[in-house]
């Protein structure tokens, strides 16, 4: 077999095309080629007022817009020198976990384990499987539930601002999650069991994993950037110790370490790097399951996501056990010129943001970093590692295969620029 | 009759931005219709339109699509359409309108009795930014009659049920 096309990779955001090029059975030459326009955000920012940049951001993805404003407040909000107070801090904690609920739901039963089930689509999923899919509803309600109440609407919500919130939600609205994140724990536990007994391909790589890691909390907004090869820095220094590029084939800026290496972000690096900081019935759920850690299988990335969806359910329950709001939703700033940088975990990895400011408070420089893009050449050197397993295939396997390590990713290729054609032709090379 | 008028599309995504500025524009045209009824918009909602749906009797949706028709021609499409409907739609993580409806009515029996209309206005520009295609945008007032017309039928059909029961 000398070619492998897939003209739209399915359940993935945006559009991409992969080539492998093949010569005398070994792949020498793996692109993903992306050829959405370029982002535009980061021009588009320049001249608005910082209070718009949250909302404004948010628009670069449906499916996690709360770590596009977290990432920009934190950003603006370090330019600024603004402090904001712990029950601010608490409440975007539980945002966050909102999103972590609805968007790995989203990705572990609706877009990979159809894969991993030998269904075409979550369609076909529903109907073989249909408790698992009702649950994984639900789940997803349950998570956009809280950002309903807190945001004021699920897809890009209203109320975070700099220094804080527009407005505190009421103790009640916030309460009245709890019955439902409870049901939800409960399936989360279950389910980590289920995503233990799917069917994985074998695939190893060792990885250089980079996180965010804080020794108190399981790293999510606060903290420094670990690689588990051993760097360890602040989010000043992000830029100092990864770098992006252009490359040729693609319209998403490609990242690596500046010692040249090509990395991973996401829940695999966060687990492998953050797993002490788990809460209880996590940590619990990875023993009582003799879950071996690291886990270096890229298809496996949906057990670290049930994990994950254990720990947010649980920490959305603790955050709104203690919710007690006082006081103002905001903190008072001054508008000056200003500089600074912020770093969150979407839940497809590290999310960067750096802002210059004028002195009214008016963007002259946006420079974002996504988790996808920085995941794009890791994607490559798996695919270029999985070349001669997919030679041996016939071409519909090897195209789902190739697919399927793909969406194992949870790329946001539309966050990456600003579905996937895959094509494997054999090269003549001199 | 509960009636809910929901206007989906992006609005930095170029002509995706056409449903949000159709619904708007309708509400400012026909303000007593458009009180009649609810009214949401939400760019990009992907699975979350089921939780629009659920509880009402009718929905009507106005979103631009992908076809071969030139650009501003209007398409109506109902339920039954959009259950037979594949979709290649690559937005939030690959569930679009048709795809999302086709799984709520696998799982949902409400699905069964709600009434789906979709008033689809062709584009071609989807690319970043603000601009909308001119052939597009010249379309916006007929389209916004075509809403009117629906949601009328709809408030009639409702009306009637009630005077009968």
């Amino acid at each position: 077999m000398k070619k492998i096309e897939v003209p739209a990779l399915a359940r993935v955001e945006g559009e991409g095309g992969l080539y492998i090029g093949v010569k005398d059975g070994k792949a020498v030459e793996v692109r993903l080629d992306i050829y959405e326009p370029p982002r535009f955000f980061e021009g588009f920012l320049v001249d608005r007022y910082l209070q718009e940049v949250p909302d404004i951001t948010a628009r670069i993805c449906g499916i996690c817009p709360v770590a596009y404003q977290m990432s920009s407040i934190m950003a603006l909000e370090n330019a600024l020198n603004i402090e904001i107070n712990s029950g601010i801090y608490a409440l975007r904690r539980l945002f966050y976990c909102g999103e972590y609920i609805e968007s790995h739901t989203l990705h572990i039963y609706l877009l990979q384990a159809p894969d991993l089930l030998g269904q075409p689509s979550a369609l076909d999923l529903a109907a073989v499987a249909p408790d698992v899919v009702k649950n994984a509803l639900r789940m997803k309600k349950v998570g956009n539930e809280v950002l309903r109440v807190i945001g004021g609407r699920s897809v890009h919500p209203v109320n975070a601002c700099v220094g804080g919130w527009y407005r505190l939600p009421e103790t009640d609205r916030i309460k009245s999650l709890l019955p439902e994140l409870e049901w939800a724990l409960g399936i989360a536990k279950e389910m980590v069991k289920w995503a233990l007994s799917l069917p994985y391909p074998k695939l190893e790589i060792d990885y250089e994993f980079v996180a965010i890691h804080h020794p108190d909390e399981y790293g999510l907004m606060k903290g420094d950037v670990w690689s588990s090869k051993g760097s360890r820095h602040s989010v000043n220094k992000y830029e100092t110790h990864y770098i992006e590029e252009h490359v040729k084939h693609s319209n998403a800026l490609h990242s690596r370490t500046k010692d040249g290496n090509h990395y991973l972000v996401g829940p695999l690096a966060r687990l492998n790097l953050n797993h002490e900081q788990l809460m209880p019935e996590a940590q619990k759920v990875l023993r009582n399951n003799n879950i071996e850690l690291p886990i270096t299988n890229p298809y496996k990335s949906l057990i670290a996501r049930s994990i994950e969806l254990v720990h947010f359910c649980e920490e959305a329950i603790a955050l709104i056990k203690s919710y007690d709001p006082a006081g103002k939703p905001h903190v008072p700033f001054e508008l000056r010129a200003g500089e600074g940088c912020g770093m969150s975990e979407a839940p497809r990895g590290l999310l960067y943001h750096r802002y210059k400011l004028d002195e009214n408070g008016r963007i002259k420089f946006a420079r974002i970093v996504p988790p996808t893009a920085q995941n794009l050449p890791r994607i490559e050197e798996d695919l270029f590692a999985l070349a001669p397993k997919l030679m041996k295939m016939k071409q519909e396997t090897a195209t789902l295969t190739a697919e399927h390590l793909v969406r194992s990713y949870d790329p946001c290729i539309s966050c990456a620029t600003h579905f996937l054609t895959v094509k494997i032709d054999a090269v003549d090379r001199e | 009759m509960s009636i809910l008028v929901l206007g989906l599309g992006q609005s930095l995504r170029g002509d995706d931005s056409a449903g949000l500025q159709i619904v708007s524009m309708w509400q400012k045209n026909h303000p007593e219709t458009a009180k009649e009824v609810k009214v949401e918009f939400s760019e990009n909602p992907g699975l979350e339109l089921l939780e629009f749906m659920e509880g009402e009797e009718a929905v009507v949706i106005v979103d631009a699509v992908r076809s071969s028709a030139s650009p501003g021609t209007l398409i109506k499409v109902e339920k039954d359409d959009l259950l037979s409907f594949t979709s290649t739609s690559k937005l939030t993580h690959g569930w679009g309108v048709a795809e999302t409806i086709q799984l709520g009515a696998s799982m949902y029996p409400w699905m069964a009795s709600i009434c789906i209309i979709m008033i689809g206005i062709v584009a071609i520009n989807f690319k970043q930014g603000t601009v909308v295609c001119p052939q597009v945008s010249s379309a916006y007032p007929s389209a916004v009659e075509k809403l009117e017309t629906e949601v009328c039928k709809l408030l009639a059909k409702s009306r009637s049920q009630k005077e009968n029961s």
